[in-house]
């Protein structure tokens, strides 16, 4: 999740990062209509709702739980939140902070926050409901269906920031990651949570 | 790369090129602190690592039904631009890597 080696012979040496955002083919199109994709010999359902059937230990399942094999190997946890708790994790080299999911669907599925003097907007996507984070200065925010109405004409449609003539803007995002809490956690000792 | 992949198992990074840097990072769990009892070979082989050697634009696939439109998908950037990878398929890989441009990059999840 950090990049950094922890051990071997890369140990203390750091991979550049970028993120790996949720969205759907559709959301992606929108984002970038060059996109390629890799497409694994693995069997996958190709539409949403047609999932392969979970176990408890899927992380699609609804009471998903860790393999003892793998809890063993994750040391002190931070018992703030529920181990297999989900949320946002956003951080850059001066701050770690933890959305949990639960706390966005309370908030009307997005929030506003501010990290490093920048302004945070955090909404649970329509399409994919999964949480996403950008830099975005809103005093307004009004979930409609599959579109976000922002303040001065802005929306968020397919994930993407338009203005008001339907224009594309670019905008900035944050490190993030969806994950579990533990993983978050253990990866970035003691990060803040947003309640 | 494989050997990298094997040594630290689960605990590297979410998508990059492979360019390293030595780490000024002191808020993350880090070579110095990292507890290395933790690291455990149990789960190797569970997982088949998706090595990437062929693509496809986005739209071609939509086009020929290899995807729908709500296809779930994770996408990260690498030196060739954005990439596509099929989010229920990296449930089972868990690590995607390839080259781009020269560049070696992996995505986790």
């Amino acid at each position: 999740m950090t990049g950094e080696g922890l051990a071997g012979e890369h140990a203390g040496y750091k991979m550049p990062l970028s993120n790996l955002l949720h969205m759907n083919v559709g959301q992606a199109l929108a984002m970038d209509s060059a996109m390629v994709i890799a497409i694994s010999e693995r069997p996958f359902n190709s539409r949403r709702g047609r999932r392969m059937r979970s176990s408890r230990f899927s992380a699609n399942g609804a009471n998903a739980q860790l393999r003892p094999m793998f809890v063993q190997t994750l040391g002190d946890e931070d018992t703030r939140r529920d181990r297999m708790d989900m949320g946002l994790g956003v951080w850059n080299e001066n701050m770690q902070k933890y959305y949990p999911v639960a706390v966005l669907r309370e908030k009307g599925n997005y929030l506003l926050d501010e990290i490093n003097g920048q302004k945070l907007l955090v909404f649970l996507d329509p399409l994919t409901s999964t949480p996403t984070a950008l830099y975005w200065d809103t005093d307004d925010v009004t979930i409609d269906g599959r579109n976000i109405a922002l303040s001065n004409g802005f929306t968020i449609q397919y994930g993407q920031i338009y203005n008001s003539g339907g224009d594309l803007v670019a905008v900035e995002k944050p490190q993030q990651i969806f994950t579990r809490w533990y993983g978050f956690s253990l990866s970035f000792p003691n990060p803040d949570i947003f309640e | 790369m494989q050997q990298t992949q094997r040594r630290l198992g689960l605990y590297f990074t979410v998508s990059s090129a492979l360019v390293l840097l030595f780490s000024q990072n002191t808020f993350s769990a880090t070579a110095d602190t990292f507890d290395i009892n933790r690291y455990s070979t149990l789960g190797a082989g569970m997982f088949e690592t998706f090595y990437v050697e062929q693509t496809q634009t986005l739209q071609r696939a939509l086009e020929h039904e290899l995807v729908s439109a709500d296809t779930s998908l994770l996408v990260t950037n690498t030196a060739e631009g954005n990439l596509a990878l099929i989010r229920d398929q990296m449930s089972f890989h868990h690590i995607a890597q390839g080259k781009a441009n020269g560049l070696e990059w992996m995505a986790t999840f």
